[in-house]
Order: C-alpha cells, then sequence, then structure tokens
C-alpha cells in the first residue's frame, strides 16, 4: 500500500542499536513463541514523545510489568503534545487492577493474592491458584479488572477536542470484526461485548453498537472489553482491556470475590460485574488490527505503524506530521519521570490510602441494613463490630461484645484506644492489637474477633 | 461571578479576600452523573490552571482546575457524602473549594469571562 506522497516527503527508518534491546521473548504466552525485536533506548523516546511534531505515535510495550506499562501511559498522557494522538498497546503479567476511588476490600480477595506470595499453600483454589497475583490501583476511574498474558490493553491518548467516550471502543470492534469476529460490538457501558445466541438478524454492518445477534432476549453478551477514562487539562485518555486467551477466566472469580463485601458500605466506586470470555485471538492478531484501524481512523499511512508491529522502530515525516512507531521495554524503566511514577503506583500509600471512606459492620445499621452472614460461632453472639475509615485509617470503632448499654461504650472505648488512627493494611495482627486494649476479657473473644477482622481485611 | 475557559466559575466574596470556586452547568452537563470527588487539603497552594481535586463519572476520573492561584482554605466536604450536588447544583452547593486570593489571583480574575462572555463561548 503506497500512500501518495509529495516532493516534501521525507521518509526515514532510523535503526537503533540493537545491542542491548535485541531480546528473544521466552515462550511465556503460548501463542508468542520467540521474536527478535529492536527496542527504543530511552533517551530516544522522551525525545520523540516530546517533540511537538509527533502528532502521530504508536508504541507497543513488550515489557510485562503492570507498574511500567501504567508508568509510561502516564508519562504519555502528561508529556505528549496537546494536539498529538497516541496509540499504546501493552499486556500485563496476573494483576487485578482497581480503579483510582476504589476499596480494595471489597473489591479483591487480598488473602488470595498474598497466598501465592507467602507461599501458604492452604488455600484450595479449583482450578489451582494461580500463583503471584499483583494489585494495582490504576490512575483513571472505573471498576476492577483482571490482566494476564492473554489480555491485550489498549490505550489511546487525543485532545479533549476529539474525545469521545465510545470512538476508540468503536475503533476495536471494527479491527475485531475484521478478523472475523463479527458478534463484538460497543455496549452502552462503553464496554465491549461479544453478543451470544444464534438468532441472526439485518443490522446495518457498520454499526459498531450492533450485531446481527444482538437480541432482547435474556441471554448475556459476554464481555471482552471494559474502559475507564482519565481527563486532564489538556488531554484525554481512553484505555481498556481485551481479553483475547486468558487461561483463567474460571479462577479470575474467586479474585475478585472479597470476603468483607457483604459488610462494608463504601464511599467512592463499585465495580459492575459482568460475565467474561475469551475472544479467541492471538495477542499479535489484535495488537495489529488495533494499530490498523488506528491509522484508519487517524489517517496515519500503514507502513509507518509497522515499526510497532515489526519491532523496528520508524519515524515517518509527511509535511509536517511526523509519525512515530516503535517498540518499548523495560529500558524505560530508567526514565526519572516513569521511575517516579513507578514508586508512586508501587507505594502501599496509593495502593491503601487512596481509598475513599467506607463503614464495616458485623449487623445491619441504618445506613447498610442489608442482612449479613452469621458470625463465626467462636465469637459470642451479641458481639457487634463496627469500624469507620476515611484514607485507609480507622477513625471510629466501636466494638462490644455485650448489648448496648454503658458495660458496652465502656469496652468499645478502650478497644478503640489501640485501633484509632491506624492504617488498616498495616496490620498484621488483628488478635495482638485487641489483646493490647483492656476492652477484652475473655482471650478466646480476643481470638474469635481478631481473626474476623483479619478475614476482612485480607490477612488470614 | 467569573468564568474560565476550563468551565469554572469564581465567586469572590465580599471583603474581596477568598474566592468560592466550583464547575460550571455546561461542565457538570458533560461530565454526566458524578459518583465521587477527591476534594483539595485545605493550605494547599494552587496556581492558577492547577489541578486541585478531581471528580468521578461515568468511568472517568477528571481533574478540576483552579481558576486562579492562591491557597485552599476550604473544601465542600458535603461533597464527599453527596456527590451529585455538583450534578444538581453545580454554581451554587456544589461549589468545591474557598481560595485564599493573591494579588496575582486578582489580575487573573480580571482576564476571566463574565457571564455574557461565558455563554458565547460555549455557544461556539
Amino acid at each position: 500500500m503506497a500512500p501518495s506522497r509529495g516532493l516534501s516527503t521525507v521518509f526515514s527508518i532510523l535503526s537503533y542499536r540493537t545491542s542491548h534491546s535485541n531480546r528473544v521473548c521466552s515462550s511465556i504466552r503460548p501463542q508468542f513463541i520467540s521474536r527478535a525485536y529492536t527496542s527504543i533506548p530511552a533517551s530516544s523516546f522522551v525525545e520523540l514523545v516530546t517533540r511537538p511534531t509527533s502528532k502521530h505515535q504508536i508504541y507497543i510495550s513488550r515489557s510485562l510489568d503492570p507498574y511500567l506499562n501504567l508508568s509510561i501511559e502516564h508519562f504519555l498522557l502528561q508529556r505528549t503534545s496537546p494536539e498529538s494522538v497516541i496509540l499504546f498497546l501493552y499486556t500485563n503479567r496476573p494483576s487485578i487492577i482497581i480503579g483510582r476511588n476504589q476499596n480494595p476490600w471489597v473489591e479483591v480477595n487480598l488473602r488470595l493474592l498474598n497466598a501465592a506470595k507467602n507461599d501458604n499453600n492452604d488455600i484450595e483454589t479449583e482450578p489451582p491458584s494461580l500463583g503471584d497475583v499483583w494489585l494495582v490501583r490504576r490512575r483513571s476511574g472505573g471498576g476492577t479488572v483482571f490482566h494476564d498474558e492473554g489480555n491485550v490493553n489498549y490505550s489511546v491518548i487525543c485532545p479533549p477536542a476529539e474525545f469521545a467516550r465510545d470512538k476508540h471502543a468503536e475503533m476495536v470492534v471494527r479491527g475485531l470484526r475484521n478478523l472475523g469476529i463479527d458478534r463484538a460490538r460497543v455496549n452502552e457501558r462503553h464496554d465491549i461485548v461479544l453478543d451470544q445466541g444464534s438468532q441472526r438478524s439485518q443490522v446495518d454492518e457498520a454499526d459498531t453498537h450492533v450485531t446481527p445477534y444482538t437480541s432482547d432476549d435474556r441471554l448475556r453478551s459476554l464481555k471482552i472489553s471494559g474502559s475507564a477514562f482519565k481527563l486532564t487539562r489538556h488531554r484525554s485518555l481512553h484505555h481498556g482491556t481485551c481479553l483475547l486467551s486468558s487461561p483463567n477466566l474460571n479462577i479470575i472469580p474467586d479474585y475478585l470475590h472479597a470476603p468483607a463485601k457483604p459488610y462494608i458500605k463504601a464511599r467512592g466506586v463499585e465495580s459492575v460485574s459482568s460475565p467474561v470470555g475469551n475472544v479467541g485471538l492471538s495477542n499479535g492478531e489484535f495488537e495489529r488490527a488495533v494499530v490498523e484501524q488506528f491509522c484508519r481512523l487517524h489517517n496515519v499511512p500503514l507502513d509507518a505503524s509497522r515499526g510497532a508491529i515489526e519491532g523496528v522502530n520508524t519515524t515517518v515525516s509527511e509535511n509536517d506530521n511526523k509519525w512515530v512507531s516503535a517498540v518499548v521495554d523495560e529500558e524505560l524503566a530508567s526514565i526519572p519521570e516513569i521511575a517516579k511514577g513507578m514508586d508512586e503506583l508501587k507505594s502501599l500509600e496509593w495502593t491503601f490510602l487512596q481509598t475513599p471512606q467506607f463503614v464495616l459492620s458485623s449487623h445491619p445499621t441504618p445506613d447498610d441494613p442489608r442482612e449479613r452472614p452469621t458470625l463465626d460461632s467462636a465469637i459470642p453472639s451479641k458481639t457487634q463490630i463496627s469500624l469507620k475509615s476515611r484514607s485507609g485509617v480507622i477513625l471510629e470503632s466501636d466494638i462490644h461484645i455485650p448489648s448496648d448499654g454503658p458495660l458496652a461504650e465502656t469496652q468499645a472505648a478502650e478497644i478503640h484506644k489501640e485501633l484509632a488512627n491506624k492504617k488498616i493494611h498495616e496490620i498484621d495482627n488483628w488478635e495482638a492489637l485487641l489483646g493490647g486494649s483492656k476492652g477484652i476479657e475473655d482471650s478466646n473473644h480476643t481470638k474469635a474477633i481478631g481473626n474476623w477482622l483479619a478475614k476482612m481485611f485480607g490477612k488470614a | 461571578k467569573k468564568y474560565s475557559n476550563d468551565h469554572e466559575w469564581i465567586e469572590v466574596s465580599q471583603d474581596g479576600k477568598t474566592g468560592t470556586v466550583g464547575i460550571t452547568h455546561y461542565a457538570a452537563k458533560s461530565l454526566g452523573d458524578v459518583v465521587y470527588v477527591e476534594l483539595p487539603s485545605p493550605d494547599m497552594d494552587v496556581n492558577v490552571g492547577d489541578s486541585i481535586g478531581a471528580v468521578e463519572s461515568v468511568k472517568s476520573a477528571s481533574d478540576i482546575m483552579t481558576p486562579v492561584s492562591g491557597v485552599v482554605v476550604e473544601a465542600n466536604n458535603a461533597l464527599e457524602e453527596s456527590p451529585a450536588t455538583i450534578n444538581k447544583s453545580p454554581e451554587d452547593e456544589g461549589w468545591i473549594a474557598k481560595i485564599q486570593l493573591t494579588e496575582k489571583a486578582e489580575e487573573e480574575i480580571k482576564d476571566l469571562l463574565n457571564a455574557e462572555e461565558y455563554l458565547k463561548f460555549i455557544e461556539e
């Protein structure tokens, strides 16, 4: 495909030193056996990203580190010029990514996450637990998603004037449909779903919001891609997942099922649960399709984009529009802003202290009248446990074993002395913490209540 | 009341020392239903255009910018309990922060749009 070009066009392929960057990717992913690529050196990356004439940029990351990938994405959001449009594709090792304003104790089974880290083999899951799954809080809004090597993420950054929530989801759907995935469409929540069922009807093929299989009946479509957004003063970011061939669909629900959920009423954002499915494409096929659609949508010559796909870095200029297309990898972690971003995302402060206000209570309350599952029998029957937290810190607590009355108040006050202002994620031993107060006489009760709280907060 | 190109408003107090800021009807409408508001902390030093918080709506985390420089003296904590107030009353009860104005701020306010100019701006 030869784009028409005037005399002023300069087509230059910059080849980068390959000694450090030539990597043969190991067969971590079944469909990605071995592939040599040349990645862009950090200094060139910074130069090309920030250059005002880099109007369209396409990057594919070969790192599986979610902290790095999200930090590269954030760097692109903050440092690309306001008029530029960026496509960034990345894949992460198994991780759970929660939204900016979510509550990890409500969204995630932290015990399962930490079990693998601590080689704790007493937790049984079917199929066998995944091993190490990381937890990351991202900077955009929205709900919780599971990433693994069978899931490719796409991210588009553009000027606010060109932003619309469905625009690039529609772009991805066109890519999927070109690969024969005719059940794909964008839904009302800006997610991408696969319509189920066999009922075929006549539809406008160009309409990315309906498929021949879309029907009113109860057959729920399967979600294959979730979207989230971040809008700053000068830039709009849309990123989304795409489940292509995750081997972990059966076990994802276990990780996203938190023991504290029935007991916590939280401000912030709750996830909307959807049944998920795999598209059944390889990562490479999907990447190529999305890059191609991006080029079509934004009038990029397809030749320029091949750089990212084939791992040869290209900078193409046509008139004043310069294109950059490259593979990126771990080397970018050496860029100070990106390293700083990674530190922020990794910090326990960001992960846990960003949590909006919530109340945990073992029994129904006026604010949260839901029925609760019965507490463990080791906990005395009239016990009531309640905690209020803001920014991941315990503000108020009311734990008492006798029924409401002066005895209960005294006990709760004593216990609160130990809990006040503690950071929840830092409490490793609830039993010991409670035991340190004069509040509970019977050590069996301390143990039972301590264990319950430990379960709620992912420590047991 | 004055307005910025980024769809924020500011209302200066009688004594000219503090400005109450928030986002406009137009901005609130484009955001959609606000489900969470991240407020600035008091004593935060801000420069015009800095982010003084963020709002979440429709899975989007959107920065809120300050139209003036100064020091944050108060944030509207009621928004933590009822983020929807921003949609119901963005230019009144849904105010976001009160900012102690600097001399620089007084100049900045002169450059902002008045109601008529802002209406014209959003019509374009």
